[in-house]
């Protein structure tokens, strides 16, 4: 027998602390010079796993999050200003997430951003660290190795130009996280860490817009929890456009919440490298932030459905979530 | 290597590992429990999910390495011994298992549900298994069967055994698929096999200048790296186009031909050699058009020499009766239409795999096929050996839909490498690698005119039709006749044509999938049945109903319609659905709709022009009293095994304990042509009966002499031999002893051949059957007019089976088609760019789930073929017809726009509704591409 041709030795993991898990990143996180990191955190791994089938994930270390208990609760909790949130734990499956009491009855519509995802076999291992981070996709990249060196590789897999716009310089795989745009909706902030400490920052920060690189984390950062804002009673309204009613990635995800005060926040997924993020008032011409939204959508035609159809039922999904919002006037404790 | 410990059913392991691998992986690989399969590895269809600490997950995504102590449960660990679990049995009992390759993961992540919520409704089923794909059974007795479980329901185990011939029965593997013990080709270890990779083209149309594989050769474990100039003899599955090598010889034709192929001691060297073979491509003129293919190629290369003239149209079939022209012009009513339908793919849950080798008896290949009989024909021509040295063994078979119905480059491929490295070679595709494969059904655009007098009669019928074969023939001369001539029932028509042409494009080939070249011709017609109708304001139901062929006819074409149930399913679909309280009545976004269909029971002249019978069936009973039925049909499982044996017990008067069955094996088991064009119950069926019938004279003969009574006054029933007196009162085992005394072993046969039928005109054989089963769907829908978005609530079929031989399984036949016709109606696609697949994968190409199918209402239909074993005749592929068409008339009524392009996704359906409003399909903002980016 022939022994197997080691090219690179694969490593796997498995910390039992957040500082363990940011110490052993940071031994395997690139240096100058080098074209990316070794490692790649690994939650539920249903994102990561067929990434690596795939060969769109190559490091040989993988550091497995799943220890990490700390990371693992749903509590309320109030910060020295008096604000009271919700902290979701990043290692709380979807499954989790979604049947939790005080999610239920506070934040409905991540439940249901939650549930939207993918099949019930993925969700519960499939985190919410995991959902937010999860890798952006284009019909050009997720493809497998033979595939990908068949077209030419595209900028996301290294290549020097996008395939599917058919020679851009600038990637526009698309952000396909349900549950982001439904908490940026929700205005929740993103809490991670790394070997600097702690930082806490509004959700939307962390995405670029660059489908090449995508989220703007350094590079050994860990996802700790998501915090949701109390008090805010939100009214909401949440699509997901997918041909089946199971197993499909979004190709267009709308979240639009109201709070007491008649704020609207708009945020889509699905049709561009980031969240599309719209902010109004419910007293606002609703025709000018559906426009606001569509200039703000870099969608191509790299996915199942064309990009043209993505685009109208953006105004679609919106104008159906402002008619359901809008039997609140200004404030919504007055019902017109 | 890492070594860690997992407890798998109980039982404690110290496995080593690679870091990285998945616990599918070491799952089927180093504990050898290969009840967890692998559909596809990338965490989309659900066959390899397992229970891991209580929560069921899918082990092909699951790092092995982060289980260290973990407790896992596999479907081997889910009965208790000998005991079926309660799940299991009800799986059993309710006919939730068809190829079963799904059946494992379903029967796991159902556990996992059911002991998280104990009352479910029947929505939160759907929901829980709707990361489960199944490609046969519709899900609608998996649900059934979870539903019964949930229910504390315990499965009746009282039933007469010797109940048989429509009496719905489980298939006789389903304990063993659904303890996880049937092994399927990917699940059969050969001692020390190699294992073989392909390096696929890249390009659509390239002259192959060079190939170098000494790099890939000097690769350590690398045993041997073969070319298209080693298997350079053509083959395909028809005699009249054998255009296909085994590999690229000297170009390629399509992104995904094999060029080269890699035997090495492991799947990753043989990756890795694959990467170190230098291919020196010259690329070509690529085609990816149909209608361009149609067209004259000027100096560029035309995919194909042979083709008759300077354009890639490899196939040209037209039949006329009677005068289109004529009877188009004197009809009352005429309406024309062009349709277009993308290809769709079997999507069978089993990805091919193959082992083979060479020892004293010449080649034996284990292969996951429906052709046992094709293949060995194919291998002794391309490998050149003579037949009798080529064994073809069927495993367990994982889904077929035509997928596996030709002789395979792999199959010949790992043969070959098998021969020169002198050990076995194994191969398992990816499924991308089934993609690619393909051979599903044609991507088609035809026009379709027909005319109607005043008074609802048809007068005529055109259709000129262009099918897009891909790169090589497969099926396709049998294609291009079927989309016109199948057509000719289920309505009388006088004036018929048609126009096919099949042509050549650089892409994946083409070739015969359930419903085999009359789906998408059907849809059309059905389509414009249901526009006549409405021109004169008549129900479509009662249209089609005054418009049927009747029983004992012929029709145009000179088929001959024996048995003919057409109108007793309309009828029955009709009153199940409650149609005329429906039609035209509901709700503005819900529609219902209606369409019929034919089928063939299987093709009555063979691929290959000989006089052997279609079907032979042999039977051996020695002193143990068990009849060995030895059959070449292949059971994919669509229960044909089931089928022989009920057969030959009910001819017999056995219960199924008497009965034992090996099929296709093409050392053991006599000539049956193969699991295509519905042919298996209708042919091999009755090869069986009159084996049967041939056994049971032998027995009462020798009964007879011995016992000194009247042959005439013997009767088999319940296990025993007896006279209307009871004077003899034998049992079966006693009766056996005496009719072995001096002979030893009883063997008989029986064959099926089909009768001389049909005109005598080029081109009469398409399509010629000796039964023809009849069919009718309705379906209800529900339309969002804003997104176009569709949902179908309802439907109801009916299907003239002639006789349900189990009708369990015909129920399961009827409903694997209905709910595969939803999915090329309305989500099934195979999207291409510059001939390069886009959508290889279970996530993009998008079989419909448990919740995107509806719990089909069925109906069978029995109208007693004259000529079928029992009156049995088809029903596993002509149910599919009328549901695309149902689906878009059922839209009609909705919205009330005509699709005329498959699949009709909520985008297509919203450009319809736009275009019917002469709206354009903008969001508002017209920005291009360029503006936004």
């Amino acid at each position: 027998m022939t022994s197997e041709k080691v090219i690179h030795e694969k490593v796997y993991l498995l910390p039992s602390t957040a500082d363990e898990a940011i110490a052993l990143a940071s031994k395997f996180a690139a240096r100058s010079g080098e074209s990316g990191n070794s490692f790649r955190f690994l939650a539920g791994g249903t994102d990561v796993m067929p990434n690596r089938f795939q060969g769109n994930d190559t490091t040989v270390h993988l550091i497995d999050l799943t220890r990490l208990h700390e990371l693992r609760s749903i509590t309320m909790v109030t910060t020295s200003s008096e604000d009271r949130y919700l902290r979701i734990g990043a290692l709380e499956t979807l499954e989790d997430t979604a049947r939790n009491p005080l999610v239920r009855e506070e934040f409905p519509m991540l439940a249901e951003a939650a549930l939207s995802v993918a099949s019930p076999l993925i969700r519960t291992s499939a985190t919410i660290g995991g959902n937010i981070l999860c890798e952006n996709r284009c019909l050009f990249y997720n493809q497998s190795e033979w595939w990908r060196a068949s077209v030419g590789y595209c900028l996301k897999c290294d290549g020097d130009i996008c395939i599917a716009t058919g020679g851009k310089k600038a990637c526009f795989s698309e952000l396909v996280s349900d549950t982001a745009p439904a908490l940026i909706a929700l205005d929740a902030d993103i809490e991670w860490q790394d070997m600097m400490g702690v930082r806490r920052q509004k959700l939307e920060e962390i995405y670029t817009g660059d489908g090449a690189t995508p989220r703007n984390l350094p590079q050994t950062a860990l996802v700790l929890a998501i915090y949701l804002p109390l008090g805010r009673r939100f009214k909401t309204a949440f699509f997901k456009l997918r041909e089946r009613e199971s197993l499909d990635f979004t190709s267009l995800t709308s979240a639009v919440s109201l709070d007491a005060t008649g704020n609207l926040k708009v945020s889509l997924a699905g049709v561009d490298p980031k969240p599309v993020v719209v902010t109004g008032h419910i007293t606002d011409n609703k025709d000018d932030l559906i426009k606001q939204a569509l200039r703000q959508s870099r969608a191509i035609d790299n996915d199942m459905y064309s990009r043209t159809y993505r685009r109208e039922m953006i105004r679609v999904y919106l104008t159906k979530s402002f008619d359901k919002l809008t039997v609140y006037t200004n404030g919504y404790t007055q019902p017109i | 290597m890492e070594i860690i410990r997992l407890t798998v059913n109980g039982v404690p392991h110290e496995v080593a590992v690679s870091p990285h691998d998945t616990l599918a992986r070491v799952l089927r690989e180093r504990l050898r429990l290969t009840g967890t399969k692998i559909g596809c590895e990338q965490g989309s269809c659900g066959a390899c999910t397992v229970i891991i600490n209580e929560k069921a997950v899918q082990s092909c995504i699951t790092p092995v390495m982060r289980l260290d102590d973990a407790n896992i449960t596999t479907i081997e660990g889910v009965a208790q011994g000998e005991h079926l679990h309660e799940l299991q049995r009800h799986f059993v009992e309710k006919g939730a298992i068809q190829c079963g390759y799904c059946t494992p993961g379903m029967v796991i992540t159902a556990l996992d549900f059911v002991s998280k919520n104990p009352n479910p409704t029947v929505k939160e089923i759907q929901e829980s298994l709707s990361g489960n794909l199944c490609r046969c059974t519709g899900y609608k007795k998996i649900i059934e069967a979870v539903a019964a479980y949930a229910s504390g329901k315990v499965v009746n185990t009282s039933e007469n055994k010797y109940a048989m011939l429509g009496h719905g029965r489980p298939s006789i593997e389903a304990v063993k698929k659904v303890r996880g013990a049937a092994d399927y080709a990917d699940d059969i270890e050969v001692k020390h096999a190699l294992y073989c990779v392909l390096l696929r083209s890249p390009h659509p149309h390239a002259r192959i200048a060079s190939i170098n594989v000494e790099k890939a050769l000097a690769l350590p474990g690398v045993r041997a790296v073969i070319t298209g100039k080693d298997l350079p003899i053509s083959f395909g599955v028809l005699p009249i186009s054998q255009d296909e090598t085994a590999m690229a010889v000297e170009k390629t034709r399509y992104i995904g031909e094999a060029v080269a192929a890699v035997a090495a001691e492991t799947e990753k060297i043989a990756r890795e050699a694959c990467t170190l073979i230098a291919v020196d491509y010259v690329p070509l003129r690529p085609f990816f058009d149909m209608k361009e293919s149609c067209e004259d190629v000027g100096h560029d290369e035309k995919i194909h020499a042979h083709c008759k003239f300077n354009n890639n149209i490899q196939k040209k079939a037209e039949l006329r009766f009677g005068n289109q022209r004529e009877g188009l012009d004197a009809a009352a009513h005429t309406v024309k239409e062009e349709f277009h339908f993308q290809g769709v793919t079997h999507g069978f849950t089993e990805p091919h795999a193959a082992t083979a080798w060479w020892d004293e008896n010449g080649l034996t290949i284990i292969t996951a096929t429906q052709v046992p009989h094709y293949l060995h024909r194919y291998l002794a021509k391309v490998l050149e050996v003579p037949m009798n040295r080529v064994r073809v063994i069927k495993p367990y078979v994982g889904g077929g839909f035509g997928g596996k119905s030709d002789p395979f480059p792999h199959e010949l491929i790992v043969s070959q490498l098998s021969r020169i490295t002198g050990r076995p070679v194994k191969i398992r595709f990816s499924r991308e690698e089934v993609f690619l494969s393909n051979h599903g059904r044609h991507p088609t655009t035809m026009t379709v005119e027909m005319g109607m007098s005043d008074d609802g009669i048809f007068e005529a019928l055109d259709a000129d039709v262009i099918i897009d074969g891909g790169a090589y023939g497969s099926f396709g001369v049998v294609t291009t006749y079927y989309n016109g001539v199948l057509l000719q029932a289920p309505y009388i028509l006088q004036n018929f044509g048609f126009r096919t042409r099949r042509v050549y494009t650089n892409k994946p080939q083409c070739g015969a999938m359930r419903g085999h070249g009359a789906v998408n011709s059907r849809f059309a017609v059905e389509t414009l049945i249901d526009r006549l109708a409405e021109r004169i304001n008549i129900d479509p139901c009662e249209l089609r109903l005054k418009n049927f062929l009747s029983e004992n006819t012929t029709t145009i074409g000179q088929y001959r319609i024996t048995s003919n149930g057409s109108a007793e399913c309309l009828r029955s679909v009709m009153e199940r659905s409650d149609w005329k309280n429906k039609y035209k009545q509901l709700p503005e976004g819900e529609g219902i709709g209606v369409a019929c269909g034919f089928f063939i029971s299987g093709s009555a002249l063979p691929i290959h022009w000989n006089e052997y019978p279609q079907s032979v069936v042999h039977l051996k009973v020695d002193m143990d009293g068990r009849v060995v039925v030895s059959s070449g049909a292949s059971d994919i499982g669509q229960g044909s095994d089931t089928m022989l044996a009920i057969i030959v017990a009910e001819t017999l008067g056995l219960s199924l304990d008497n009965i034992f069955v090996v099929a296709a094996d093409t050392t053991l088991t006599p000539i049956d042509l193969g699991s295509y064009s519905s042919r298996v119950t209708f042919m091999a069926g009755n090869a069986a009966k009159m084996a049967a019938e041939n056994l049971r004279e032998k027995v009462i003969q020798a009964v007879a002499v011995i016992e000194n009574v009247e042959q005439s006054e013997l009767h088999l029933a319940e296990e025993r031999i007896f006279s209307n007196n009871k004077t003899v009162n034998l049992t079966w085992f006693e009766a056996v002893e005496r009719a072995t005394r001096k002979v030893g072993a009883l063997t008989v046969s029986g064959y099926y051949n089909s009768p001389k039928l049909g005109g005598d005109f080029k081109g009469a054989g398409a399509g010629l059957s000796p039964s023809y089963s009849f069919g009718a769907v309705i379906a209800q829908v529900t339309v969002d007019n804003a997104s176009g978005q569709i949902k179908v609530t309802g439907m109801w079929g009916a299907h003239d089976v002639g006789k349900a031989i189990n009708p369990l399984a015909v129920e399961g036949q009827l409903e694997g088609s209905w709910h595969m016709g939803l999915g090329q109606a309305l989500s099934e696609e195979m999207k291409f760019r510059d001939g390069l697949l886009l959508n290889g994968n279970f996530i993009d190409y998008k079989i419909p789930t448990a919740k995107d199918t509806p719990l089909f209402d069925v109906s069978i239909v029995e109208s007693a073929d004259p000529e079928g074993p029992y009156g049995a005749k088809e029903c596993g592929e002509g149910a599919l017809h009328p549901v695309l068409p149902a689906v878009a008339n059922a839209i009609y009524d909705a919205v009330g726009v005509r699709v005329t392009s498959l699949p009709i996704t909520s985008e297509t359906l919203l450009n319809a509704i736009k275009a019917q409003k002469q709206q354009p399909i903008s969001s508002g903002i017209d920005q291009t591409v360029e503006e936004v980016l």
